[in-house]
């Protein structure tokens, strides 16, 4: 049998794929009505006691960052848990001797975060337009956005999911570091608002360029240039999957 | 039964693998196994013999040395797609029903989703699995886990399957099982790499057994030829003899 290394790429997107939809309840539904009961609470309820910020309605304001939350985590805690699991229970071995390229296999298990990501960027989207009134500036910018929300965190899923050592080394880095980081990244606020130095250093965040880039596919406007935005999101995104790919091709920590 | 004309089944010149903490498991190993043999591969437990499966299986990183699979270097397409593990432990994906195990694991391989579930559902009533089709990994027993282990590492057809200790802690009937299967595969001109603690098996089921003891090949013969070449009755003697150790055949026979 001659090796059919894309095939096998198509299997592997699919095997992470299917464990995503096993356990829909805890991969989609959980944080799809996590992010709705943010909107409701914090858009809905006291949104009303909120004047309007950058000319929009607080509900609309905090859509584009709660979505952005939510693709983040799930695209990070996704391929992170799936690859430990696979790695401590040692079946990442039947992946790891089959005929297929370092890439190809980085790229397979990196699949099951997009997808779950982007289906539940999709309901939210889907409910949050009814609920709230958010409108859709620049589609194409918006879907550019979630794709690089995908392929950064999915990547870092990947990473994460290589080097931990414990489950609590996954959900120490979501807990203590991307859920911080976005909270302060303007989800919840425009920091524009912001006195000095809180303003500035929201500029060295980077997930605050995430936040606004997303943004910006949704209001048309970003505490940013949109451009800037894009930029560092997709050269984060870049690095980040430089860093995976690095992994599969020499070993490293994946190969005793 | 080995295939004259052929490029050995597996040709490994000064293969080294030192981890990173220092431990050298395996250190200027050298071993060639014609195509179609019935190949046993014996030592003591931290002999280097996983070491030197994970080594041509691609799943540790080589400190040195070149393998060969069929005349391709291990690690290129061509050779992964000719070879079958079967893991000393089962390492099963727990999402996974049987079935699904057996489809998927022939996708990674290449297969197409027809040919695939086609030879999924000939290896589930060859190993006996029809009534555990549906459940997934770590709802089975221990039998049917090592089973379905085998099924997997046989499942895309590979001309050389690995067996490392494929029937370690299974009942004496599967056992036999599983021994009429192998020995079918062989007929049937597939190379078979076996490592075993059964020093009874390696004797019935090879044709040719390497001692490894210390990452060293330190004994190769048919188990005749060992025999006479150690002056011992049995392979249980030779065993003792080659490794250096005193006879406690209680626990190298279990």
């Amino acid at each position: 049998m001659r090796p059919q290394p894309w095939r096998g790429l198509g299997w592997l997107a699919a095997r992470e794929c299917l464990r995503v939809t096993k356990l829909w309840t805890q991969t989609m539904l959980a944080p799809v009505v996590g992010s709705i009961l943010f909107i409701l609470v914090f858009g809905l309820s006291l949104g009303s006691r909120i004047k309007q910020i950058e000319g929009f309605p607080y509900q609309e304001f905090i859509v584009p960052g709660l979505i952005a939350m939510a693709m983040a985590q799930a695209a990070y805690s996704n391929n992170s848990s799936s690859i430990f699991q696979a790695r401590s229970d040692r079946y990442i071995d039947d992946v790891l001797a089959a005929p297929m390229r370092p890439w190809q296999m980085n790229l397979g298990l990196a699949v099951g975060g997009a997808y779950r990501a982007l289906v539940i960027g999709a309901a939210l989207l889907v409910l949050a337009i009814p609920l709230t009134g958010v409108p859709v500036e620049h589609p194409l910018a918006l879907a550019a956005a979630a794709l690089l929300v995908v392929t950064l965190f999915g990547a870092l899923g990947v990473v994460v999911g290589i080097y931990a050592e414990t489950f609590d080394h996954h959900t120490f880095i979501n807990n203590i570091v991307i859920l911080p980081l976005t909270f302060v990244g303007g989800v919840f606020y425009s920091v524009t608002i912001l006195p000095a130095p809180w303003y500035e250093l929201s500029h060295a965040n980077p997930l605050f360029y995430m936040v606004n880039a997303l943004r910006f596919g949704f209001l048309g406007t970003s505490d940013a240039n949109a451009g800037l935005c894009f930029a560092v999101t997709a050269v984060i995104a870049l690095a980040v999957v430089a860093w995976s790919q690095y992994l599969f091709v020499t070993g490293h920590r994946l190969k005793p | 039964m080995a295939t004259a004309g052929l490029p050995p089944a597996l040709s490994i010149k000064g293969l080294a693998k030192r981890y990173d903490d220092g431990t050298v498991a395996v250190e200027r190993l050298d071993l060639e196994i014609p195509a179609g043999e019935f190949f046993g591969l014996l030592g003591p437990n931290g002999a280097g013999k996983t070491t030197l499966i994970n080594a041509v299986c691609n799943l540790i990183r080589v400190t040195e040395g070149e393998i060969l699979v069929f005349g391709h270097q291990a690690t290129s397409l061509e050779a992964r797609s000719l070879v079958g593990l079967a893991e000393q432990d089962p390492n099963l994906d727990r999402f996974l029903t049987v079935r699904e195990a057996l489809i998927y694991h022939g996708g990674y391989y290449g297969m197409t989703r027809g040919r695939s579930i086609e030879r999924a559902e000939r290896m589930i009533d060859v190993f006996d699995l029809r009534a555990k089709t549906n459940t997934r990994a770590p709802k089975l027993s221990g039998g049917m886990r090592r089973r379905l282990l085998l099924a997997r590492a046989l499942l895309h057809e590979p001309r050389l399957v690995i067996l490392d200790e494929p029937t370690a802690g299974v009942d004496i009937e599967l056992r036999r099982e599983l021994w009429r299967y192998i020995r079918r595969l062989h007929r049937e001109g597939t190379t078979i790499l076996l490592t075993t603690h059964y020093l009874e098996e390696a004797e019935a089921l090879c044709e040719d057994v390497a001692l490894i003891t210390g990452g060293r090949i330190v004994a190769r013969s048919d188990p005749e030829g060992l025999k006479r070449q150690f002056g011992a009755r049995s392979l249980e003697d030779v065993y003792l003899k080659a490794v250096g150790r005193e006879a406690e055949p209680e626990v190298l026979t279990r």
